[in-house]
């Protein structure tokens, strides 16, 4: 499974709505993520993928919409 | 010896403008001088902390010395090393000058303790960040003298914004080229001007002229149902006003000095006051603390909790987190009971924010939406801060319990 | 570049340009009338903004209000108080406070500076409370808070070279509040000196002058407290409409009786119970003052800077010595025997200066309702102050004759013993 759809996936479960529509809109100005929710992520990236993000990493700008969040990942995987 | 208050009376503006002019020259022809920078804030640092406060000065260079070991011992141990143990206990011995500062009043009486400067907590801040983002491996080139510049920038080193390292180091270390660092000059003239107007004349109006009246009319008002009066409620508001001016006004000179120097510190309030819920009022108000709390506090938190699955639904874990962060916020602030029941009370409204938004969000359909309501919202949330505010002025402490 | 420079910065430099023009020019900016609401809401403010200015006891002492130097006395308005007694029986003169909790003579000097031309060849009451001859002398921190930059400023561009303003200067330099300007304390080294400013200096006080008269201009009205004002109007509604001693006195007497009872001093309840009854309980204050001494006080060379300052200006004053209550004297052990010698000692220094207008109501602790609280007058005491008061300001006086001496700056007469007053005088 390539992450991309692991990502999606992964956020779509988290936040309940369908993210792949809109990639390059900000999760966090929406309200669709929030901090809780991004701790989820990390954790889920940590448990599926194998991937460590720690927090201090996690600099909201850098993670506000899912295209940003797939190339976060795939650069550190 | 004269010490002055920072952005305290125009004599301060002045020697600022003169202190920064050759670095603002420096600066538009592309050089940064490290020694003349230094020597600035060295300056500021004496008039700040000199004088008759010589004490505070003591005080804040060992406090520094202190810090500065703590986080280059750690830097170097973390090299080769990871312990969690260690790192809690370097994290707490960072941490213990400004516990013993915030609770000595509460157990001597009132009596501020001498290990005390203005601006330690801020300054704690600073290196507990430092330190953390050490252990996490995304702070690696830890630098003495950076620290220290980052430490003792004094454009905000009495009452933030809290800069993070890496942010700071990074501009810091470089030169705006020329269009930029205009730009920058032009936001920070019109911070410095819009600050004047927040501080001098609005905080000065709500809090110098009006706020004694109405605690005056407010004590005289007791008796009734919980000794509330029209005039306690007006104190309300006008302390409400007052407090963001005050401390609205004193970050936009904070970040205007800043930005003349060619450091774009971050902001730290962005218009509070529209917004629509008390999750989005953390976003808008005393930004750098409040993201310094999500970042250290809230998401590390709720990191360990669901790693360790101590709650089983990442409902409790959010909402328990959440009145954990506020409690300490509240604590922070100082060891009494309204700045306690003020965190206790963000907590709480956090909590049932929450659970608003995600009752909201499974009824869509059913729950109207529309520019009533938003207004409503934004009316509500304002309110809602205000009386929190009401809490944390202290002022129920001396209506309740002032004989 | 030069031209983005320019719009940063232009609105910045002329703003600085026009607010350094108007506040340095020594042009009035039509600020000049002050409404008679303003003038009376002032004139019993007690704000200290008041005191520490310059513009409205200007206008207020021009349109016949006559200074009444004092300090916390001031504040215990009843119906018998000078400024309820002279508006309810529209006497020709409205009493202009001066003075509030912590002023002394220091500070009423600093005061006078800038009311030159409404002191000279006029009339002025000054109270004169024995607390403040403590051995200590004025607190530093009182004086700073009443320290005015404007008045010091506006002595130190008339001052001149003699032994009064060379001690005024030196005892200024004893305060912190002298350090609150660079420039201004280098000028009153030079004056402790006996030295003359340097040109630069003159020209340093001058615009800082303008520029604190200015600000004194424009922001001194703002914020006037109203509260004593609605006090005063309040008690004047409590007395009958004609003018009679003895009626007063009697209404005096009941007041006081209406308003004390609670406890043994006579004290008004709501001062005893406000903080006091909780530390009698406590038995901490019996005999508390048994070791006080009011006669030794570097307070007897201020006082005499005040007095100096009068003669200066050929300015008529009456004098008010005030009792202490005496069932609290008795119980806080406060000497009689040093009270009575106070009594000599600034007797002495008054009249052999002569400033013989004096009304010494030193022995009338005793009487009933007397005073309000434990030292300051009230009822049938104010009503006794203006016995006096009134006539001396309405009437016309004789033109009194003033001879004063340096000795009252020495060290000397500050500790002298009052019993050692007629080897004293005989010696000078």
């Amino acid at each position: 499974m390539d992450i991309k759809a692991t990502v999606l996936d992964i956020l779509n479960d988290l936040t309940g709505n369908d993210v792949s529509g809109a990639m390059d809109d900000n999760l966090f100005d929406s309200g669709i993520m929030d901090s809780m929710a991004s701790v989820q992520l990390l954790l889920s990236l940590q448990s599926e993928l194998g991937v460590n993000v720690p927090v201090s990493e996690f600099e909201r700008s850098e993670w506000d919409t899912p295209n940003k969040i797939i190339a976060k990942v795939e650069a550190l995987a | 010896m004269l010490t002055f208050e920072p952005y305290g009376n125009p004599t301060y503006f002045a020697l600022l403008g003169v202190a920064l002019l050759p670095l603002m020259i420096g600066l538009l022809y592309g050089k940064r001088s490290r020694l003349y920078e230094t020597l600035v804030s060295i300056f500021f640092l004496v008039l700040t902390f000199g004088g008759s406060k010589w004490t505070q000065g003591v005080a804040l260079i060992i406090y520094i010395l202190y810090e500065v070991v703590l986080t280059w011992g750690y830097a170097v141990y973390r090299r080769n090393h990871n312990s969690g143990p260690l790192f809690y206990l370097m994290v707490i011995l960072a941490i213990a000058p400004l516990t013993i500062v915030k609770v000595t009043p509460a157990v001597e009486n009132g009596q501020a303790s001498l290990i005390g400067f203005l601006g330690v907590s801020y300054l704690t801040f600073r290196a507990v960040q430092t330190m953390m983002e050490t252990r996490d491996g995304t702070l690696k080139n830890y630098n003495i003298m950076t620290f220290l510049q980052f430490m003792l920038f004094f454009p905000t080193i009495s009452s933030g914004p809290i800069d993070r390292y890496r942010r700071f180091e990074a501009d810091y270390r470089s030169v705006p080229d020329r269009d930029k660092y205009l730009g920058m000059l032009q936001k920070g003239i019109r911070y410095l001007f819009v600050g004047f107007m927040y501080k001098f004349i609005l905080a000065y109006y709500f809090g110098t002229i009006l706020m004694p009246k109405l605690q005056l009319m407010a004590m005289h008002s007791r008796g009734g149902f919980l000794d509330i009066s029209w005039p306690l409620i007006g104190y309300m508001y006008c302390y409400s006003a007052d407090l963001f001016f005050d401390f609205a006004g004193y970050s936009l000179f904070a970040v205007g000095t800043s930005y003349i120097m060619g450091i774009a510190t971050p902001m730290n309030f962005n218009q509070p006051w529209r917004s629509p819920n008390i999750k989005d009022f953390w976003n808008r108000w005393h930004i750098t603390l409040s993201f310094w709390f999500r970042d250290f506090i809230y998401m590390r938190l709720v990191f360990w909790f669901m790693k360790h699955k101590v709650f089983k639904k990442p409902t409790t874990t959010a909402n328990v987190t959440y009145i954990i962060n506020m409690l300490i916020m509240g604590f922070w602030h100082g060891v009494t009971w309204y700045y306690i029941t003020y965190g206790l009370f963000h907590g709480v409204a956090l909590v049932v924010n929450d659970t608003w938004l995600r009752y909201k969000k499974k009824h869509r359909q059913s729950i109207p939406h529309n520019k009533f309501t938003q207004v409503f919202a934004i009316f509500l949330t304002a309110n809602l801060v205000c009386f929190s505010f009401l809490i944390f002025s202290g002022i129920l402490d001396k209506i309740w319990f002032l004989k | 570049m030069a031209k983005r420079l320019l719009r940063i910065f232009g609105p910045l430099i002329l703003a600085a340009i026009l607010v350094f023009a108007v506040l340095a020019s020594p042009v009035t900016f039509g600020f000049k009338h002050i409404s008679t609401t303003r003038e009376r809401q002032a004139a019993v403010s007690l704000s200290p903004n008041v005191l520490r200015g310059k513009h409205i006891k200007e206008a207020a002492l021009s349109d016949g209000y006559v200074p009444f130097f004092g300090s916390s006395e001031w504040s215990r308005i009843d119906p018998m108080h000078p400024s309820v007694l002279a508006q309810k029986y529209h006497r020709d003169y409205r009493p202009f406070l001066l003075g509030a909790r912590g002023t002394q003579s220091l500070t009423q000097f600093f005061v006078m500076q800038n009311i030159q031309g409404e002191l000279r060849n006029k009339k002025a009451v000054f109270f004169v409370s024995p607390q403040w001859f403590v051995k200590g002398g004025t607190r530093k921190d009182a004086f700073g808070f009443y320290y005015s930059q404007l008045q010091t400023a506006e002595w130190l561009t008339h001052y001149r070279h003699d032994a009064i303003d060379q001690y005024a200067a030196k005892r200024l330099l004893q305060m912190p509040a002298a350090k609150s300007d660079h420039f201004i304390y280098a000028a009153l080294q030079r004056v402790a000196a006996g030295k003359s400013l340097t040109k630069d200096q003159r020209f340093y006080l001058q615009t800082r002058k303008n520029m604190l008269t200015q600000e004194d201009q424009f922001f001194s009205g703002i914020n006037l407290p109203s509260q004593n004002l609605s006090r005063v109007n309040r008690q004047a509604k409590k007395l009958p409409t004609q003018y009679s001693y003895s009626a007063l006195d009697r209404l005096g007497g009941q007041l006081g009786k209406q308003a004390t009872g609670n406890n043994p001093f006579q004290i008004s309840d709501k001062f005893y119970n406000h903080g006091l009854k909780q530390e009698i309980k406590t038995g901490n204050l019996k005999d508390f003052q048994k070791n006080l001494s009011y006669l030794q006080s570097p307070e007897y060379s201020d006082f005499q800077l005040c007095l100096d300052q009068f003669a200066r200006l050929h300015t008529d004053v009456l004098f008010i010595i005030p009792p202490i209550n005496q069932r609290w004297q008795k119980y806080t052990g406060l000497s009689e025997t040093m009270l009575k010698q106070f009594d000599q000692k600034i007797h002495y220094q008054l009249q052999s200066q002569g400033f013989n207008n004096i009304v010494d109501l030193s022995d009338k602790g005793n009487v009933p309702y007397f005073m309000t609280d434990t030292i300051h007058p009230g009822w049938r005491g104010w009503l006794a102050i203006d016995k006096r008061v009134d006539p001396f300001l309405t009437k016309k006086q004789a033109q009194p004759r003033y001879h004063t001496s340096d000795k009252f700056y020495e060290k000397q007469w500050q500790q002298l013993e009052p019993s050692q007053l007629s080897q004293y005088e005989n010696n000078k």
